[in-house]
């Protein structure tokens, strides 16, 4: 027998009976659909999240003060012995492929202007932020390039801020008090919108000097540093490393690259997408039972064109294939049928709640159909052997 | 044909077909009990959170520095410093009003801790927790902080079990001096080994009264306060009361945030409620697959059954009796298969709760009918089809073929 006549016996034993055949490889299209969908919404997640914190760049350093962590926050924020200061941020600039360093103090407190007064989040940076975050001025300018541990009191509105505080006016040049002080305003940030809760534009930027003053803190709570696209992140993470050790005689800081925190995201959420699709494949394993079921009878119905099989002189092994064929093929099939559905669903989803991230991934999609035609091999072997081991003549005789 | 006639034919008509029958109820077995063991699983996820909540005690207000207008914020992103300071006696004020029995202040850190030559950066929790009983902080060794007053800055300190380990190794460890920082504390005790527990990794930290925290890390500022009120009753008033008190001793300024446990504890509910739902409902879309297969293999029962059904039809039969006959095998099989897979389900439960002591893995029961329930409709239902081409057999064709 050759295979294209095997393969033709197989497809007509399944167009004899098309409901049953249909029906079967539903139940292989639900699972597949399933696992696809939400590996989709997995990835989609994924990918969100990821692009959520790429969005201020990816050649980002951060340095916290103190070695000591808990749920992967540096406890150094809130209390410190040995602070890491304005002059520390001020060396790191002098490392090896630094563009550009920030310090960074973050606080609350109330503001007042043009007589309307509000509680916001107060972010004490200096002039190098925008270009490190990739933030932008919409009018006006950023904090100026002072001289940091003396710099003047100047502050830059996140635009909702702007927005709640002078309404339809002109903020620029304006007089605005910042937990007690008094500032003036010298420009407005284009909005940027939330981050994990978040908001990123309700908030006010000051000079870092200007908010350690305000908070009373000796320490900064983080320094940011952005490096060249070129340099490797290794070296540069070392000569942080080493100028910070040099100034305070002992490791008691925490660096850490953004792509280490990414990879450290993208396998807990690569976990997550994996767990989920592993439900759907509950489904898919039901779907596999199926198959067993369906080719178990299909072979004690056929019994007796087996047995005229193997008197005409088919191996065993040609039977087997025939059986192994048929349920690999409504496999196959139904795998089909369920990526069809799977991503149909899928981008019904993306239209219907265009907040759900939904992203179906090429490479999900070949190993899916795989492990359908896999399902099907492993579902058909038990079936297909017991055909394969009738004896001829009690199978005619079955007739 | 009676009922018990009814279920006795049927379940011959199973038995007939041995491999066939197991093979059916093992695919709905799966289903059901993928529902229990999942629905038990995020069940046990929510008892777990909110007990490690409850655990801190019950009736609890958390206060927190610096309040945002920006409505949704989870209160956690409040992490920044403020202009006026949450003091320690800002936080003793409260133990006044009449709705607070009592006032934990907070505060956090991170300094070297060193005995002899070997030395450890650790995260220092500053607190008055003497009497408050927290379940997870059992003593290994020694006593817990003393009772003092809050503004006395006593030289004690307490252990976490692998700060001890590494400073000490096989030393003893309680009654010894160590140096935090630039200051010194004799160590009271150690604490138990317990693992995480609400993100603080309770064996790597080190606990000294709350002033002596404040004056190590030279901050007069509290990270929180935890107040508890006097009954479930009194938390909406001592809300009121510790945000009228701050307000006043702030110069009119409202720079707090107040959240309370149960607001707290109700997100976290409600958040994993949803999980589990979700989690179970995948789950049951297998169910769905299962009911496809009953059909299937009702479909080929009434086609190889058509001389059986034309005979019965001769013999007299109603439509309604040959419908009710393959109803009844369906309700048969899925009966049995929901049952098989209850069992597979609670003891999967019972093998993962004896993996992972510290989740109480449970199948509540409203998912366990929920799968019985949907197991049995799903036969039912997927019945139907099969059901009514045998009934509308026309016996003398039925008869003919063969």
């Amino acid at each position: 027998m050759r295979a294209r006549d095997a393969f033709d016996l197989s497809l007509g034993a399944l167009r004899a009976h098309r409901l049953r055949s249909v029906l079967t490889a539903l139940g292989i299209a639900v699972g597949i659909a399933a696992v696809i969908l939400l590996t989709s919404i997995g990835a989609g997640i994924h990918q969100f999240v990821v692009s959520e914190f790429t969005q201020f760049g990816t050649n980002l350093i951060e340095i916290n003060p103190g070695k000591a962590k808990t749920h992967g926050a540096a406890v150094g924020m809130f209390g410190i012995v040995r602070p890491l200061g304005l002059e520390d941020a001020q060396a790191l600039r002098h490392a090896a492929g630094v563009e550009a360093v920030v310090p960074v103090v973050q606080g609350n407190a109330e503001v007042r202007a043009a007589g309307r007064t509000r509680r916001t989040a107060v972010l004490g940076v200096n002039a190098a932020f925008p270009d490190v975050f990739r933030y932008r001025v919409a009018t006006g300018r950023f904090l100026p390039a002072d001289d940091e541990t003396t710099a003047r009191s100047l502050a830059v509105l996140g635009s909702k801020l702007r927005a709640e505080l002078y309404g339809a006016e002109n903020p620029l040049g304006s007089r605005i008090r910042i937990g007690g002080a008094r500032y003036r305003v010298v420009g407005v940030m284009q909005p940027k919108g939330q981050m994990l809760g978040f908001d990123l534009d309700d908030v006010v930027y000051i000079p870092a000097a200007r908010s350690l003053e305000m908070f009373n803190r000796e320490s900064l709570m983080a320094i940011d540093v952005s490096y060249r696209a070129g340099a490797s992140p290794e070296r540069v993470v070392a000569s942080l490393r080493a100028i910070l050790m040099q100034r305070h005689g002992r490791e008691d800081f925490t660096v850490t690259p953004q792509k280490q925190m990414l990879d450290t995201l993208g396998s807990v959420l690569d976990v997550l997408t994996f767990a989920v699709g592993a439900l759907g494949g509950i489904s898919l394993l039901v779907g596999a039972v199926g198959i067993v079921t369906i080719t178990t009878i299909a072979v004690s119905e056929r019994a007796a064109e087996i047995g005229l099989l193997r008197a005409l002189g088919a191996r065993r092994a040609q039977v087997m294939a025939i059986f192994l064929g048929e349920a690999m093929l409504l496999a196959a099939l139904g795998g089909a049928a369920g990526l069809a559905l799977g991503a149909g669903l899928g981008q019904a989803l993306r239209l219907a709640l265009p907040a759900l991230p939904v992203h179906t991934p090429w490479d999900f999609v070949v190993l899916a159909e795989a492990a359908a035609v896999g399902i099907g091999l492993v579902a058909g072997a038990l079936p297909a052997r017991r055909a394969a081991r009738l004896d001829p003549v009690e199978a005619l005789r079955a007739e | 044909m009676r009922p018990g006639d009814v279920f006795g034919f049927s379940a011959q008509s199973l038995a007939a077909h041995p491999s066939r029958t197991a093979l059916t109820m093992l695919a709905i077995s799966i289903g059901v009990a993928a529902v229990v063991v999942l629905t038990a699983l995020g069940e046990a996820a929510r008892t777990y959170v909110i007990d490690q909540f409850s655990s801190l005690g019950s009736h609890l207000l958390i206060v927190f520095p610096g309040r945002t207008e920006t409505s949704g914020t989870f209160p956690g992103a409040l992490t920044g410093a403020t202009p006026r300071d949450l003091t320690l006696d800002d936080a003793l004020s409260l133990a006044r009003e009449r709705t607070v029995r009592r006032v934990a202040p907070l505060t956090i850190g991170s300094a070297l801790v060193s005995w002899g030559r070997r030395s450890r950066e650790g995260a220092v929790l500053g607190s008055r927790l003497q009497r408050w009983e927290i379940r997870h902080f059992a003593m290994a060794q020694g006593r817990f902080l003393p009772a003092l007053d809050a503004r006395q800055a006593r030289p004690v300190v307490v252990l976490g079990s692998v700060v001890r380990d590494e400073l000490f190794g096989p030393a003893n460890a309680v009654g010894e001096w160590v140096r935090i920082g630039e200051r010194r504390y004799r160590v009271a005790g150690v604490l138990a080994p317990q693992g995480q527990s609400l993100g603080f990794n309770t064996d790597e930290l080190v606990i000294v009264p709350v002033a002596s925290a404040q004056a190590l890390f030279n901050q007069a500022s509290l990270l929180r306060v935890l107040v508890e009120a006097r009954s479930r009753e009194d938390i909406a008033a001592a809300k009121q009361a510790v945000i009228e008190t701050l307000k006043a001793r702030h110069e009119g300024e409202q720079d707090v945030t107040v959240v309370t446990q149960d607001a707290l504890l109700a997100t976290f509910d409600r958040i994993l409620r949803a999980l589990t739902l979700a989690v179970g409902g995948i789950a049951a879309i297998s169910l769905a697959v299962a009911g496809i297969l009953i059909m299937n293999v009702m479909l080929i029962a009434v086609s190889q059954r058509t001389r059986e059904i034309g005979l019965l039809k001769a013999l007299g039969a109603t439509p309604a009796q040959i419908r009710r006959l393959f109803f009844a095998e369906a309700l048969l099989l899925s009966v049995a298969g929901a049952l098989a897979g209850l069992v597979l389900g609670e003891a999967g439960s019972y093998a993962i709760g004896k993996l992972y002591p510290m989740l109480p893995v449970v199948a509540p029961a409203w998912a366990a009918g929920a799968a019985l329930a949907t197991a049995l409709a799903t036969g039912v239902v997927f019945t139907a089809v099969p059901a009514r081409r045998a009934a509308r057999l026309d016996p003398v064709l039925a008869l003919y073929r063969r």
